[in-house]
């Protein structure tokens, strides 16, 4: 776990950590499109030929996204293995403007602020419309 | 030699939520079981009940670390009972060589990709099951 550390009061926290947590939250992402390209694929199999056309552009469209963030992923993972980790990037009005609690938690948390224990599926947080 | 690793369950002990779930999903959707923990003690309070097939392990959890679970899982002298893959941020050649000590497999520097982890978990698979080669056996009897 990173040690906190303050810019004008808020989080920052060094260039390579920054890319860092990127680099493994656009994994994640990726991840969850393996999965859902895995789940249409499955699911073409339960249907009807002449309906499978629909859903096989949705899955190649899946599949371009899994190969996008692949790529962004690996970007971001190779600059932060590069980047000095002297550089302090103030971080804390970016978390901010992450409406999805959850994601926020686990950045702000990898950029050593204090976990929060906002889980995926909790209702609060996930969409700051009120 | 192909074998079936469907169903295989794997245990990932990370204290990274990201991580820990991305890892997950990549597992599973290549037809694994996986368990996980957060800490070092849950890890070791999961496996007194259910023994994964594998374990992948970051040196630097909390709690109990990475270092002292493999100690609780390889008395001095024995085997580890599954494979152990370890992972951790800048690891160094101590990290590496105490991690070997103490029964991991192999190890693997953060950070990685999810396609770089399934390769290695087929691997510590294969290695597990793997019939032992001439060259791995007693001197006696080359």
């Amino acid at each position: 776990m990173q040690t906190q550390r303050q810019v004008d009061g808020g989080l920052a926290a060094s260039a390579a950590t920054t890319f860092d947590a990127l680099a493994w939250e656009i994994e994640l992402a990726g991840a969850r499109c393996i999965f859902l390209d895995k789940l249409i694929g499955d699911l073409m199999q339960t249907m009807p030929v002449e309906e499978r056309t629909r859903l096989m552009e949705g899955m190649h469209a899946v599949d371009l996204l899994s190969q996008h963030l692949t790529g962004l992923s690996a970007f971001a993972r190779k600059v932060s293995e590069n980047v000095s980790e002297e550089v302090l990037v103030p971080v804390q009005a970016a978390l901010d403007d992450i409406t999805l609690g959850v994601l926020a938690d686990r950045m702000s948390t990898a950029f050593g602020g204090e976990e929060m224990g906002i889980n995926q599926g909790d209702d609060a947080g996930d969409l700051d419309l009120f | 030699m192909q074998f079936d690793t469907r169903g295989l369950n794997i245990m990932i002990v990370d204290n990274d939520r990201t991580v820990l779930e991305m890892l997950q999903i990549r597992l599973e959707v290549a037809g694994y079981n996986t368990s996980t923990a957060r800490t070092g003690r849950a890890a070791l309070e999961t496996m007194r009940h259910a023994r994964p097939a594998a374990l992948i392990l970051d040196i630097n959890v909390p709690d109990v670390s990475g270092l002292e679970v493999l100690a609780a899982l390889t008395p001095p002298g024995c085997k580890p009972p599954f494979p152990i893959l370890v992972m951790g941020r800048k690891l160094s050649a101590d990290d590496v060589q105490r991690a070997i000590n103490r029964g991991a497999r192999d190890c693997m520097a953060k950070p990685f990709s999810g396609a770089d982890i399934l390769e290695r978990v087929a691997r510590l698979l294969r290695r597990a099951v793997a019939p032992p080669t001439p060259a791995a056996q007693p001197a006696a009897y080359i």
